[in-house]
């Protein structure tokens, strides 16, 4: 059980949390539900960072996550004005999906219980913000540059597909 | 089974659970909602694994930010092309967008 | 050096002024419409001048000929060919006879043509030709000499199918092109042969080497050259193209086909006498050919309606006579033969085309007849050049004739001097039924075509008493006296070893002339009875033995041959080619192998199925099976 600075307890409800939320994204049938437990999926993955003594990256993921992405989600679902799959929920492709997906999760079970990677271990680090800004400002600022082109170009993107056709301006 | 396998373990599971929701479900919104789950597996793998290998901290940290980062861009522009669809079918399930059948 | 230095301008002249004629004939020669013959006919003219002052050139230096190396030409590593002339006394004679046939032929066609659609053109080709033909006798060495010899084909295939609107003409013409194409690839291997065996096409580098051949390599190079002389001379089994040829205008089976350019054949052979005088076989070959040829055209030329044929026939026969003086080692009577042949049987084509145009363009002498006082000097020329061609003493035929007989004899031949004097007689006797078909007994002519017979243009008429008197008379002035005339003496620095023969006027070559002047003069009674005479008879000679009859008229069945082995059989094989091979074998791999693909294509088209969850679900499970390949490759 992950030990470390917190009680394997919390692990447990937290890894739980996510899987079930997870699956509920997967598997509910009205999509608003799918929504909402994704968000719930998100917070649950905010929370496992925390336990991880990656306190920016959780707050992160609640801002982008929990609070655009979501937004952005429930936006196109009201914009589509579908809030219930009818007919079939899945592809016929689904019989031969859960298998891969099972043998995927057991190849990679099978790859992570065997590869030996605890034993350098140390989980009492804690990089701080300061430390992170100036990580990402010097030794990755070319990539910070680049992802804020993609940004860019993907916010372009997405006006121009979600325009009416017929509107020029 | 150490501390790191336990936190790989739940980012696989997750794993296998978005991907089989991109693979199964016809709904092309749940499809990029999956599409998260699998982003966000990543990342917990990639956190974990910055946490619990010394000097790869800030890598493994600021990859998982880039990550989320093009995950935002990446719902935006899908999300523009479901509505796009949506226009010009009236539908969001992706079995009835099959134009570049051969 | 002098006299060389004016040669030298003369030989550029001879060569450059007919190409100058048809370059401007074709260039400007339409414009020109009525008047388009000046310009060809006053080189022509100025070129036959020159070539008489070669031949008397070369007449003052006898021993030593011309020879110019005027410049390069191909430059190909170790070869190198150049245009070169050389002027000997078998050049000399060529010249004279090329130059003067060629002029009056030209003067001829001015009153022929007149009016023809295509005059300009006519004369265009007819310069053309004798640019190639004085290249061809000017040449000092194979490659050149091969230049011309396809330039004088080119021509002759342009102006056989000169009217190329009538279909006959075409095909003839196409016949002509292609037999003569056998003939030149055998030329053409010979030459290589003698390149490779001696490393030089120039004469004189060659034959000074003629030596030093191996007998079975000379042998092939003395065949091959054969060959292509076999083709243009129009030798059996390759004579099928001449008689057809006559769909040309009659000028030019005149100057072509009957004076110059079938001689090319015997001249080569003759030129190449170094060679063959090394390879008794060859020789012997050509003989054979020769002698055959002369027999076989003249059993042909017997029962031939059309008045061409039967010269186009007594030509071929006339040839084979010559290849078999040459084989038979009377070299010079050979050359002396196709001086005169060259003469009289112009002469004759230019008369029977004088009947024609007479006829108002009818060619059957079935239809002919009693034209001796309508056309009087047609008729007294043409009689001429038939006498000659019969060999009656003492125009020129004979004394040729005679000599040919004769060198056959003496080199023990006896065969070959029967076949030669039963040739004879059958010449004799086709000659005078074509005379007495034409001039004599009443017209069988339509009264419509009864009432415009007419005597030709002086423009026509002259050309014919001009070259009248050589047929008459060169033969007698040349040869006299048998064996030892001026042009044996002329030709010995060619054929340096012959060795004359003494002729004896009661011995041996008085008793062969005596008896090779009855059978002629016997052929001229027989024809005189069989159709003049007694006209019914040839007919029921005919019904007695119709087989022979029939295969003569139908020419010994050589096209009927011709039409089935080689040209039915390569249709068969090329149809079989097309449809079998191409389309089935060929075609099916090509459609076979896209079929193929299409096929693979069609079965994997399914798997692109435009759905976007297909495709991520092959990216998953591709994906997986990477890792799976990898961990299992490693061993985890």
């Amino acid at each position: 059980m992950p030990g470390g600075d917190f009680h394997p307890f919390f692990f447990v409800v937290i890894a739980a949390w996510i899987l079930v939320c997870g699956l509920g994204v997967v598997l509910f049938r009205n999509i608003i539900y799918s929504a909402v437990s994704m968000v719930f999926c998100f917070l649950g993955v905010a929370f496992a960072y925390a336990l991880l003594n990656a306190e920016l990256v959780a707050i992160v993921q609640i801002l982008i996550y929990v609070g655009a992405t979501s937004v952005v989600i429930l936006f196109a679902i009201m914009l589509t004005e579908v809030q219930q799959s009818y007919g079939q929920l899945f592809h016929r492709q689904a019989i031969f999906a859960a298998p891969l997906a099972v043998a995927a999760a057991v190849v990679m079970t099978v790859m992570v219980v065997s590869t030996e990677l605890a034993d350098v271990g140390d989980t009492s680090l804690n990089l701080s913000v300061h430390a992170l800004s100036s990580l990402l400002f010097n030794r990755y600022v070319f990539p910070f540059e680049l992802v804020s082109l993609v940004l860019l170009a993907a916010m372009i993107g997405a006006i121009v597909l979600a325009r009416r056709q017929g509107e020029k301006r | 089974m150490s501390p790191l396998d336990w936190w790989l373990l739940l980012a696989m599971l997750l794993f296998c659970i978005g991907a089989f929701g991109v693979l199964a479900r016809r709904n092309t919104i749940v499809v990029i909602m999956s599409l998260e789950l699998m982003l966000n597996a990543v990342n917990i793998a990639l956190v974990a694994i910055a946490q619990f290998r010394a000097g790869s901290q800030g890598a493994g940290v600021l990859f998982s930010l880039f990550v989320i980062t093009l995950a935002a861009a990446e719902v935006t522009v899908g999300l523009g092309i479901v509505i796009a669809n949506y226009r010009a079918k009236r539908t969001v399930e992706n079995d009835h967008f099959d134009e570049m059948k051969g | 050096m002098e006299a060389a230095d004016s040669m030298k301008i003369a030989v550029i002249l001879i060569v450059l002024l007919p190409l100058v004629g048809f370059i401007t004939t074709l260039l400007f020669g339409k414009r020109m419409g009525g008047k388009a013959h000046i310009v060809p006919v006053a080189l022509v003219t100025v070129t036959a001048a020159l070539a008489v002052y070669a031949f008397g050139w070369v007449f003052q230096h006898q021993e030593e000929p011309f020879v110019w190396d005027a410049f390069s030409w191909i430059v190909a590593g170790r070869y190198h060919a150049s245009w070169g002339f050389q002027v000997d006394t078998l050049t000399g004679i060529m010249l004279l006879v090329v130059g003067i046939i060629g002029m009056l032929t030209h003067y001829y066609s001015i009153g022929y043509m007149r009016g023809d659609g295509g005059y300009y053109r006519f004369f265009a080709y007819l310069n053309l030709f004798m640019f190639a033909m004085y290249m061809l006798i000017l040449a000092d060495n194979f490659l050149l000499l091969f230049l011309g010899w396809e330039g004088v084909g080119l021509c002759s295939y342009l102006l056989i199918g000169f009217w190329f609107d009538r279909k006959s003409a075409s095909q003839a013409g196409k016949k002509a092109f292609l037999v003569n194409r056998v003939g030149d690839f055998g030329f053409t291997l010979g030459m290589f042969l003698v390149l490779v065996t001696t490393g030089t096409l120039q004469f004189a580098g060659v034959f000074d080497k003629a030596e030093t051949i191996g007998a079975g390599t000379l042998l092939w190079i003395c065949l091959l050259l054969f060959t292509g002389a076999v083709g243009k001379s129009a030798q059996f089994p390759l004579h099928v193209w001449l008689p057809d040829a006559m769909e040309g205008p009659t000028p030019v089976s005149a100057l072509i086909h009957a004076a110059t350019m079938v001689n090319a054949g015997v001249y080569m052979v003759a030129r190449a006498y170094p060679l063959f005088a090394q390879s008794e076989t060859a020789m012997l070959v050509v003989m054979v050919v020769g002698t055959f040829t002369a027999i076989f055209a003249a059993c042909i030329a017997i029962t031939q309606n059309d008045i061409k044929k039967v010269i186009a026939y007594s030509t071929i026969s006339s040839l084979g006579f010559m290849f078999m003086a040459l084989g038979a080692g009377a070299w010079v009577a050979g050359i002396f033969y196709l001086f005169v042949h060259g003469f009289f049987k112009g002469l004759l084509f230019l008369c029977s085309g004088s009947v024609i145009h007479a006829m108002g363009g009818e060619q059957d002498m079935r239809k002919m007849g009693g034209l001796r006082t309508r056309i009087p000097v047609t008729f007294w020329t043409m009689l001429i050049a038939a006498v000659a061609l019969v060999g009656i003493f003492p125009l020129s035929g004979f004394w040729a004739k005679d000599e040919i007989l004769g060198g056959a004899f003496a080199h023990g031949y006896y065969v070959v001097w029967l076949v030669g004097i039963v040739t004879a007689f059958l010449t004799a006797v086709f000659a005078f039924r074509m005379m007495f078909m034409t001039f004599w007994g009443e017209s069988r002519a339509d009264a419509e075509v009864q009432a415009h017979i007419h005597e030709s243009p002086k423009v026509m008429t002259v050309p014919l008493v001009l070259l009248a008197i050589p047929a008459a008379a060169v033969g007698a002035v040349v040869g006299w006296p048998p064996e030892a005339g001026w042009i044996h003496r002329f030709l010995d620095p060619v054929f340096f070893a012959v060795e004359h023969e003494e002729f004896e006027w009661l011995g041996t070559g008085g008793a062969l002339m005596a008896v090779s002047l009855a059978v002629a003069l016997l052929g001229v009674y027989l024809a005189y009875v069989l159709y003049l005479r007694r006209r019914e008879l040839p007919e029921r000679l005919a019904a007695r033995v119709p087989w022979a009859y029939e295969a003569s008229l139908r020419k010994m069945y050589m096209d009927d041959i011709y039409e089935v082995v080689p040209v039915r059989s390569t249709i068969a094989f090329s149809r079989f080619l097309w449809t079998g091979f191409d389309v089935h074998v060929i075609d099916g791999a090509v459609n076979g192998i896209a079929r193929l693909w299409g096929w693979f294509g069609d079965r994997l088209r399914p798997l692109q199925t435009g759905r976007v969850h297909n495709y991520a679900f092959g990216i998953l499970a591709g994906a997986l099976a990477l890792v799976v390949i990898v961990g299992w490759v490693w061993g985890i």
